[in-house]
């Protein structure tokens, strides 16, 4: 019986649906059985990420409505042997097409198959966020360091808290540390001390996320790549192992100038 | 009519006037007499009177009747009706306003905790969450949202935080926003507390002051 998380912010545009490729991706690569959910219905991206577009043949809700069986519908990520899976979403529909229940079988059903289900929900907190919650067994709320993605973040964390599942943990996305060190954006400390939930890893802001994003390939893949080090962290850490965090000590300046320098060896 | 006891009794007292209501007979011949009683008033000038119902439990619309039978009279008015009872309603209404009701964790965004009586956030309040309470707020913690004191008209109520840094107080009918005036004023928002000004604004000042400036919120009595 594998674990089922969603990948939430409130927000749109902090990296839900990067985070699900990259961490996807980092747990097949660390052997593990994952099948990544999409449920933003309507606005499918995460087949896109994953360069699986072209795949696709049956959907989410192909699947809800019986239309198909779940293993027609998924498409296997050829780079891993079995190791990943993407159910995608429905595009010529919208969220109100499933329900929470239905949602939750179907993870449910997934789960039996699978080390890891990972659910990207869709932005917002409303009948898609609802269906993307309903399945999962623990939560990770994205957030970048902009007050407004962090109010949402809270607001979200709210909900989650009320949900019958484990205490969300945070990713704090696209972290630029030039700016963390001019003392222009809000430091990792701020942001967890003001959320007070536990931090599950940051990922630096990198220009490669959004070409290798381009290219259908997450960046999690190139190994040298910081933001790539930034997720394979916070699958380790899903995994159980505990990694030191690195962002405890950003509040110093001069923190990242120092793991810069340990990068470039 | 003289061995009959008097239902309605006017007494003149250091208070001024008294009309005291008898609570053993019933409700129409208590407003029988009265009646009489009003009309036959052989007083001058207009007197303020006090109507004491005893022991008699009176609804508001007996209690409104008995107020347009008095001022039937062109020399009484009625300045306030007393009565030695309540309702076990609001006898428990009464209590749970004294009580003070406590929670313990977040108030997040989005969120409202709301109390009947005073209210004790052991926790941060964050922005666009809210605390409301009939009663005092006070919140151990960051109180970084907005919060309403004395909901339901009560303008003695604090709010009182380890750090207030609220984007809105409120507390009775008055409203304040922070503004950046407010902020540079306290520029420590450490161990504070809001309260109405006798200007009739709220006020900010250290959690010391509240001794001074709202010393019946302390339910111990006497000194020591």
């Amino acid at each position: 019986m594998g674990e089922a998380i969603v990948i939430t912010s409130g927000k749109g545009g902090v990296g839900k649906t990067t985070t699900s490729a990259n961490l996807g991706t980092a747990l097949a690569l660390q052997g593990k059985k994952v099948c990544l959910v999409d449920t933003d219905i309507g606005l499918r991206n995460l087949d896109v990420i994953l360069g699986l577009e072209n795949r696709i043949i049956y959907d989410l809700v192909d699947v809800i409505k019986g239309r198909c069986k779940v293993h027609q519908a998924l498409v296997k990520d050829k780079r891993f042997e079995d190791g990943l899976f993407l159910l995608p979403a429905a595009q010529t529909t919208d969220k109100t097409a499933i329900s929470p229940e239905e949602m939750k079988a179907l993870i449910t059903e997934l789960k039996r198959d699978y080390d890891y289900v990972l659910i990207d929900c869709p932005a917002g907190i409303e009948q898609g966020y609802k269906n993307a919650v309903a399945g999962a067994d623990r939560a990770i709320v994205v957030t970048t360091p902009e007050i407004s993605a962090v109010r949402d973040a809270d607001r979200i964390i709210g909900l989650l808290e009320a949900e019958p599942i484990d205490p969300p943990k945070l990713i704090i996305n696209r972290i630029k540390s030039q700016l963390v060190n001019r003392g222009d954006a809000l430091d990792v400390n701020e942001i967890t001390t003001h959320l007070s939930i536990d931090l599950l890893g940051i990922v630096l802001d990198d220009e490669n996320v959004i070409s290798s994003s381009n290219k259908g390939e997450p960046v999690v893949m190139d190994p040298s790549n910081p933001a790539a080090i930034g997720y394979r962290n916070i699958a380790r850490r899903i995994l159980g192992e505990s990694v030191p965090l690195m962002s405890l000590d950003t509040g110093k300046p001069g923190f990242f100038g120092k793991l810069k320098s340990l990068f470039a060896k | 009519m003289t061995t009959k006891q008097q239902f309605v009794t006017i007494k003149g007292t250091k208070d001024g006037l008294v009309l005291r209501l008898d609570d053993k007979c019933s409700y129409s011949d208590m407003v029988a007499e009265l009646r009489r009683k009003v009309s036959e008033n052989s007083l001058e000038g207009v007197a303020e009177v006090k109507v004491h119902t005893g022991h008699r439990y009176c609804t508001e619309e007996e209690l409104r009747e008995i107020m347009t039978i008095v001022h039937e009279s062109p020399h009484l008015r009625v300045s306030k009706i007393q009565s030695d009872v309540i309702t076990m309603d609001e006898c428990n209404q009464k209590i749970v306003e004294r009580q003070s009701e406590t929670y313990i964790g977040i108030v997040r965004s989005g969120q409202v905790i709301e109390a009947e009586g005073d209210l004790v956030v052991i926790g941060d309040v964050n922005p666009n969450g809210k605390v409301v309470a009939a009663g005092s707020i006070y919140v151990l913690g960051r109180l970084k949202g907005i919060a309403h004191a004395g909901a339901s008209g009560n303008e003695d109520c604090v709010i009182a935080a380890s750090w207030l840094e609220a984007t809105h107080l409120l507390i009775a009918d008055k409203r304040e926003t922070m503004t950046d005036e407010l902020t540079i004023l306290s520029e420590q928002p450490e161990m504070e507390c809001a309260y109405i000004h006798s200007n009739g604004f709220i006020a900010i000042d250290r959690l010391q002051e509240l001794r001074i400036l709202r010393p019946n919120l302390s339910t111990f009595k006497g000194g020591s």
